[in-house]
C-alpha cells in the first residue's frame, strides 16, 4: 500500500468529506425537523392525521432507503417533476426515511411524559401547541437524546447511499483517486477512516449521555 | 392577592357559581355517574367525601373540563361547559389542584408559576415574576423561588401548584386529594393554605379523606354514593346525625381507621 496517494489526492478527500457533511447537517436539521412534526401529529389524537403520519412511517420505514433515493431522483424527472437537483433529492429522501425513525424516537419520548403534565397545562390555559413546547418536548430530552444521537450516526452513513443518483460525496471521491491511481484498498480505508472521524464523537457523546441516563 | 387581570374581565367566567344538573357520565361499561345535581355559590367552600371509585374525580374533572359528560347541563363560572365550542373558556380561570402535584420538573417554583402568565396572559417577565413572587409568598414559600421540584418536600410542591393555580386569579380552586401523596407530618402545611384561601373568600370544591378539614373549613359537605349525591349539608349535620345509613357506615370507616 501507498500512503503518500492519499495526501497527494488530499483535495478530492476533503471536498468529499465537506460534501458529506454538508448533506448530513443539512439532513439532520430537516429530518429532525420532520420527526419532531410527524410525532407530534401521532400523539395528537386527530384521528386522520394520526392515521396519515402512521401511513408515512410504514411506507418509509418498509422500504429501502436505495430504492426511495432512486425513486425520488429518476422517479420525479420520469413524472415530468424536473428542477430536482441531486442534492436537493438526496436531502429529501434522507429526510423522509430518517424523519420516520426520528419521529417515533420522539413519539417514545413524549409518551413517557406523565398525562398529568398535559392535563394541569390544560387547566391553566395553554393552548396544546404551547404545551407541547414548553413543558413535553423540555421533558423528553433524557429519552430522547441518546437515542436521536444514535439514530444520527446512521443517518451519516446512510449519505453515501446518494452516490447512486450521482452525489459527489466522501465515497465517490475515493472512488474517484481508485480511477486515478488504482490501489482501492488504500482508498477505502482512508474514506472509512474519515466517516470514523465524524462518527466518533458522536458515538462517546451517545455513549456519555446514557451514563449520565443510568446515574439520574 | 386579588389582582385584577384585564384578559379576565373580557372573559365569560364572570361569576365563582358553579350549577350541575342531571350529570351522567360513563366508561365503556362502568356508569360512573347517574344523574348529579350540584350548585355551588360563590365562596362557598365544598367537601366532596365518597368511597374510592364513587366518581369523585370524575364530577371534579367534568367541572374543569378535563373529562366531559355525557349528558346534563354543566355550569362552571358561567361557561356551559356542555357546549363543547364554550367550554375552553373555562381554561386559565380556575384552578386545579391535583393529588400528584403535576409540576413541571424541569421549571423552577417560579417557572411554574410564571409559565400560563407568560404565555397565557401574555404578561411581560417583569409583571410575570412579581405576580408569580406574590404567589409563592401567599403559601409561605417566597424563599424557594428558585428552587426546582425535586429539590422541594412533598409538602412544598403541592403548596408551589397552588400557587401556580393562584397566580391565574381563578374564579374558582378545585383540590382532587391535594394531601394525599404527603407523608402525614406535611399535610398541615397544605391543609393550612388552603384554609387560608377559604378565609379569604376563595370558591373551592375539594375532595379530601381529611376529615378535619371538612369538620372546621366546609361550608357543606357532599356524600357521593353510586353514582349520585346521596346526602349533603352542613358538615356538623352530615358527620353528626347523617340521614342516610351508607353515610353513616361509611363514616363509620373513615373515621375509625
Ligand atoms: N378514564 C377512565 N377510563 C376508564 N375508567 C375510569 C376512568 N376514570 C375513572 N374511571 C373509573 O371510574 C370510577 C370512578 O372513578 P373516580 O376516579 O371518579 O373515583 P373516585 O371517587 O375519585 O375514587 P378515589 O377515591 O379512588 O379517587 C372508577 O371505577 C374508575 O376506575
Ligand atoms: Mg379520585
Amino acid at each position: 500500500m501507498d500512503w503518500s496517494v492519499i495526501w497527494s489526492n488530499r483535495e478530492l478527500y476533503v471536498s468529499g468529506l465537506w460534501a458529506t457533511v454538508l448533506l448530513s447537517i443539512a439532513a439532520i436539521a430537516t429530518g429532525t425537523l420532520l420527526g419532531l412534526l410527524v410525532a407530534a401529529v401521532r400523539t395528537s389524537r386527530i384521528p386522520v392525521l394520526a392515521q396519515l403520519a402512521r401511513g408515512y412511517l410504514e411506507v418509509f420505514r418498509g422500504t429501502p432507503l436505495l430504492i426511495q433515493m432512486l425513486f425520488i431522483y429518476f422517479g420525479a424527472a420520469y413524472l415530468g417533476l424536473v428542477g430536482i437537483t441531486v442534492f436537493g433529492a438526496a436531502l429529501l429522501a434522507l429526510t423522509l426515511y430518517q424523519g420516520a425513525y426520528i419521529a417515533e424516537i420522539f413519539r417514545a419520548g413524549i409518551e413517557a411524559v406523565p398525562r398529568g403534565q398535559w392535563e394541569a397545562s390544560r387547566v391553566l390555559g395553554l393552548p396544546r401547541i404551547q404545551t407541547f413546547l414548553s413543558v413535553i418536548l423540555p421533558q423528553t430530552r433524557a429519552i430522547v437524546l441518546p437515542p436521536l444521537v444514535g439514530q444520527y450516526l446512521s443517518l451519516i452513513k446512510d449519505t453515501s447511499i446518494a452516490v447512486v443518483i450521482g452525489y459527489v460525496e466522501l465515497v465517490r471521491q475515493g472512488q474517484a483517486v481508485i480511477d486515478r491511481v488504482g490501489d482501492p484498498g488504500t482508498s477505502y480505508i482512508a474514506v472509512a477512516v474519515l466517516y470514523f472521524v465524524i462518527c466518533y464523537p458522536l458515538s462517546l457523546l451517545v455513549r456519555r449521555m446514557e451514563r449520565k441516563a443510568v446515574t439520574a | 392577592m386579588m389582582i385584577t387581570d384585564p384578559a379576565a374581565q373580557q372573559k365569560a367566567v364572570t361569576t365563582s357559581r358553579i350549577s350541575l344538573s342531571g350529570v351522567h357520565k360513563r366508561f365503556g361499561e362502568l356508569e360512573v355517574l347517574k344523574g348529579v345535581d350540584i350548585d355551588v355559590e360563590p365562596g362557598e367552600v365544598v367537601v366532596l367525601i365518597g368511597a374510592s371509585g364513587s366518581g369523585k374525580s370524575t364530577l371534579l374533572r367534568i367541572m374543569c373540563d378535563l373529562e366531559r359528560a355525557d349528558s346534563g347541563a354543566v355550569w362552571v363560572g358561567g361557561v356551559p361547559l356542555h357546549d363543547r365550542k364554550r367550554a375552553p373558556e373555562i381554561f386559565g380561570h380556575v384552578g386545579m389542584v391535583f393529588q400528584q402535584f403535576n409540576l413541571f420538573p424541569h421549571k423552577t417554583a417560579l417557572g411554574n408559576v410564571t409559565l400560563a402568565l407568560l404565555k397565557v396572559r401574555k404578561l411581560s417577565r417583569a409583571e410575570a415574576e412579581e405576580r408569580g413572587r406574590a404567589a409563592l409568598k401567599r403559601v409561605g414559600l417566597a424563599d424557594k423561588a428558585d428552587a426546582y421540584p425535586a429539590q422541594l418536600s412533598g409538602g412544598q410542591q403541592q403548596r408551589v401548584a397552588i400557587a401556580r393555580a393562584l397566580a391565574m386569579d381563578p374564579a374558582i380552586m378545585f383540590f382532587d386529594e391535594p394531601t394525599s401523596a404527603l407523608d402525614p407530618e406535611l399535610v398541615g402545611e397544605v391543609t393550612g393554605v388552603m384554609r387560608s384561601l377559604a378565609e379569604d373568600g376563595m370558591t373551592m370544591v375539594v375532595v379530601t379523606h381529611e376529615m378535619r378539614f371538612a369538620k372546621d373549613t366546609a361550608d357543606r359537605v357532599v356524600f357521593m354514593d353510586g353514582g349520585v349525591v346521596l346526602e349533603q349539608g352542613p358538615p356538623e349535620q352530615v358527620f353528626g346525625s347523617p340521614a342516610e345509613q351508607r353515610t353513616q357506615q361509611f363514616l363509620h370507616r373513615v373515621l375509625d381507621t
